[in-house]
């Protein structure tokens, strides 16, 4: 009985403790309380799923978009290659080889002895076809050619070896900013010491907020009298970024703090991190953001991160808290003890010793004269690439980047190039009184595979403005001629190299009441004179009857033919070139005619790889016969006497190599142009002005010297004209274009397709023996 | 096929019977007829799979191990990559009318005719004594050739 008495009191006292616990949480289980609170957290929880949302969709964008690599032509040497040991000192600092004294024992190093030998360590490098794994290679140079091309470790001949290509440009496709991404494991050490000690000390141990560092900023900041660190984390710092909130409400920052932890519970520390230094804001040039470490120390240093000191990756650290109140262009003063602040936190972390904080603290702020507008250093040839890309690629995959795009773009051609405009824009500007405020394009191209091997827009090259080369749509003048004359030869019935034209006072009825009489250059009239000679010395009236007599259609016929795809006017005046192309269409003319009747549109893109470096497109070399090679021939040696006798005979002051061209000009001196190959290179010229007024300057006076200055520090070869079948060799009579011979005065010998030849003789009078002596040496 | 054996001490002889042998001699001699006239069959037509020889000695070592190494690639059916070696060795140099034959028989081997016919033109513009070379070129060329056909199906 005593048991059960007991075990009801223990019930009874147990009821009584559940009594008395309910009245006091009693409202927990009240049914309504509860309806709230879940109410509560469903709400709550609703609203953390939008902010990760929103969290997770820019992260996505910022993480999974990789920049895409530009890249130029591989250099590959082989015994033979013309080449100078200046030349490829500049491809291997380029592609950031670094020059050791002793002999190369890792990927990416080299030497060179007595200036002629070198030892190269190569870098496994993934092309389009394939790895090439690192390998080592030895190579001399003797009379600018490579002599001897060796395995490093054997006297085993390599035929060929293919450097790794110089990396050009990041392009950020689907925003098309400049951004100059870096990965975490190639930011340097001291910089994330730095930027961790100043922004961020426990980092790596907080969850996103740090309530212990907000208390250690505050006393601290106390205690300097003035804020020195802020109490939010990069976390904080990246969201505030992202999501570029000017407003510093308790909303805000409520809702930077939430995002902030959900942040660290979807990613890892290295990705907010490698995020986080790719993101910051730092500074501003003019409409552009800078954004990101590797951006800024190019923009403030003209040097990658990489490069940089240590004080003013310093400097770089201290602009995180204000880049504009910061900014060391404006306020060097500020920055610089700003920057001095940053070097002492990484003295107390142990990062510098005191002597070399006070070494650093000594040294100027070392920014570079000139920003680095973008990070792409040749703006006209990345727009040009990604002209080229957008033709193939639609915005949706482009976003997927992270393409490695291989192109022909030559570094060191368009080095001369850029040194060749600065340097001739500067010389004609002083030495011809009328001309000033000059604008130039310089497209260089390998005429027998169509592709762009250097491109020049501004006469300040690294300009990314108005790409001239591309847009500027300009008259060409005489650079039609030869298109016309290439029509009339097509009909070797009717017209041959020694055909009479009329070169005499034209008048012709465009309208009912206008009348158009070209002239001539010299204003002259030079009377009856053979087809060649009206080409070789770009006479407009002998042009202007041969266009018509043609017909414009077939003209026009003859562009497209040659690779000009745009409408060509039908009137009258579009025989003097009065209409409008740009450099690159002029290029493109004009490589049908350098490669000798095979049109290769020309490109800059050769192949693209996708982010794991497998293959996405190739753009082969793809050539069409669209012009038969007699007539291409006879054109070409016209061209080829112009730079002989012709408007570009100043050419033979500098180079004994065979050429072929053709100047242009247009009227009042508006535009100069020059369009000249060699054997496999063809390079167009135009200088004129923005607001199309005069230059003061011809073809020959103008573009032709920019484009002798850029030839004369090229490896020119001279052209080979290869006589096709079909066609014969004549000697005529210069003034009647009767047939001669070669010891008659005045005689000349001129290609002719065969049973276009003339019939009739021309009267001979003896060459006189000081001319056939002249002859001998012709 | 009858066969009667007939043993003599330790060899064995197959002796056939006269019709039966009648008719072997005729698959030989039909055998032999084709074998003959087999190269000319192959002449007619370009036969898919026959790189044009190059054994000009002029061909500087870089051109030549370019093409050794598209040869390779072409055999191993990597058409793409074959046309790619190629296409850096016109880079090096333009003026082979070897390589650019090669380019031609690739684009052949991969159906594009008249890319193949433009590399063919290409190769007879800059082809300079090699008359077994401008044939084989011509071959591709040739609009009245059986091409014709695959052209239409291209």
């Amino acid at each position: 009985m005593t048991k059960q008495k007991s075990k009801a009191r223990k019930k009874t006292s147990k009821k009584k403790k559940l009594k008395k616990s309910k009245a006091r949480f009693g409202f927990l289980l009240n049914k309504h309380f509860l309806l709230g609170l879940s109410v509560f957290v469903l709400l709550f929880s609703s609203y953390l799923v939008y902010l990760n949302i929103q969290i997770t969709d820019k992260m996505s964008g910022r993480i999974w978009s990789l920049p895409s690599h530009v890249y130029a032509r591989p250099l590959e040497l082989y015994q033979g290659k013309n080449l100078t040991t200046a030349q490829l000192i500049s491809e291997l600092k380029q592609i950031e080889y670094i020059r050791v004294q002793n002999r190369p024992t890792k990927p990416g190093q080299y030497r060179v002895l007595n200036e002629a030998h070198f030892e190269i360590i190569s870098r496994t490098f993934t092309y389009w076809d394939g790895e090439q794994k690192s390998q080592g290679i030895r190579l001399s140079i003797y009379n600018n050619k490579i002599s001897i091309l060796h395995h490093l470790y054997s006297d085993e001949t390599l035929p060929i070896f293919r450097l790794e290509p110089v990396k050009i440009a990041g392009i950020y496709p689907s925003t098309k900013e400049e951004r100059q991404l870096i990965k975490l494991d190639e930011v340097p050490d001291d910089l994330v010491l730095a930027l961790l000690a100043v922004e961020d000390r426990r980092f790596y141990d907080h969850w996103g907020i740090d309530p212990r560092s907000i208390i250690r900023a505050m006393l601290a900041n106390v205690m300097a009298g003035g804020t020195v660190q802020g109490g939010s984390t990069l976390t904080q710092q990246l969201v505030k970024n992202l999501f570029l909130s000017p407003e510093r409400t308790l909303t805000r920052k409520i809702n930077e703090a939430l995002m902030a932890l959900l942040l660290e519970i979807s990613y890892d520390k290295s990705v907010i991190l490698e995020t986080y230094i790719n993101e910051v804001y730092l500074g501003q040039n003019g409409a552009q953001q800078i954004h990101g470490f590797e951006l800024a120390s190019q923009y403030y240093f003209a040097n990658s991160l990489r490069k940089i000191r240590r004080d003013q990756m310093a400097l770089l650290v201290g602009l995180v808290k204000g880049p504009s109140w910061y900014d060391p262009r404006r306020h060097a003063e500020r920055a610089r003890s700003r920057r001095d602040q940053v070097l002492i936190l990484m003295h107390e972390r142990g990062a510098l010793s005191l002597a070399q904080l006070k070494k650093y603290k000594s040294l100027d702020l070392g920014l570079a004269k000139k920003p680095r507008f973008s990070a792409n250093r040749y703006p006209a040839l990345v727009d040009l690439v990604k002209r080229q890309l957008k033709q193939d690629y639609n915005e949706d995959d482009l976003k997927s980047s992270g393409l490695k795009i291989f192109t022909s773009i030559d570094p060191l051609i368009q080095t001369q190039a850029e040194a060749s405009v600065k340097r001739v824009i500067t010389r004609l500007e002083k030495n011809n009184s009328r001309a000033e405020n000059l604008q130039t394009s310089l497209i260089v191209a390998s005429s027998q595979q169509g592709e762009i091997q250097a491109m020049v827009s501004d006469r300040k090259p690294e300009f990314p403005g108005f790409n001239r080369s591309l847009d500027a749509v300009r008259q060409i003048g005489s650079l039609i001629k030869p298109a016309i004359y290439l029509t009339a030869l097509q009909k070797p019935d009717r017209y041959t190299l020694a055909s009479l034209l009329d070169d005499s006072p034209l008048h012709i009825k465009t309208s009912k009441d206008k009348l158009w009489s070209p002239q001539n250059y010299d204003k002259k009239f030079s009377g009856d004179i053979l087809l060649f000679d009206a080409l070789n010395k770009s006479r407009n009236i002998p042009t202007v009857r041969l266009g018509l007599d043609i017909g414009l259609p077939d003209i026009s016929d003859t562009l497209h033919n040659l690779g000009v795809n745009r409408e060509i006017p039908t009137y009258p005046s579009m025989t003097l070139g009065a209409f409008s192309l740009s450099p690159y269409d002029v290029a493109n003319m004009y490589q049908t005619f350098a490669a000798n009747g095979f049109n290769v549109p020309l490109k800059v893109i050769r192949e693209v790889l996708n982010k794991d470096g497998l293959p996405l497109k190739r753009y082969p070399l793809e050539s069409e016969k669209t012009i038969d090679e007699k007539s291409v021939y006879l054109v070409n040696h016209v061209l080829h006497q112009v730079t002989q006798t012709g408007t570009a005979r100043s050419l033979t002051k500098t180079f004994p190599q065979s050429l072929a061209g053709k100047t242009g000009t247009t009227d009042d001196l508006r535009d100069s142009w020059f369009a000249g190959f060699s054997d496999n290179q063809l390079a167009v010229v135009w200088i004129g002005r923005d607001d199309n007024a005069s230059t003061g300057l011809t073809g020959s006076s103008g573009a032709l010297r920019l484009w002798s200055d850029l030839f004369s520090h090229l490896n020119v070869d001279s052209l080979e004209m290869i006589q096709p079948a079909g066609i014969n060799n004549v000697w005529i009579d210069g003034e009647s274009g009767g047939l001669s011979n070669k010891n008659c005065l005045g005689a000349v010998e001129l290609p002719f397709i065969q049973g276009s030849e003339p019939t009739e003789k021309a009267e001979c009078k003896s060459a006189g023996f000081i001319d056939q002596i002249k002859r001998l040496f012709n | 096929m009858q066969v009667s054996r007939i043993h003599r001490s330790n060899q064995t002889f197959i002796q056939l019977r006269p019709h039966k042998l009648i008719l072997i001699l005729l698959l030989q001699l039909s055998t032999l007829w084709l074998t003959a006239c087999a190269p000319q069959m192959i002449a007619q037509q370009p036969e898919v799979g026959v790189l044009p020889v190059a054994d000009n000695p002029q061909l500087p070592d870089v051109i030549k191990s370019l093409i050794s190494q598209s040869d390779k690639q072409y055999i191993n059916n990597d058409f793409t990559g074959a046309l790619a070696t190629l296409e850096r060795a016109v880079r090096i140099n333009p003026r082979y009318a070897e390589v650019w034959s090669r380019m031609a028989q690739v684009y052949l081997t991969l159906g594009k005719v008249e890319q193949a016919r433009q590399h063919a033109k290409r190769s007879n513009s800059v082809v300079k004594d090699n008359n077994k070379l401008r044939d084989f070129n011509n071959n591709i060329i040739r609009p009245d050739s059986n091409l014709n056909q695959k052209e239409q199906t291209h």
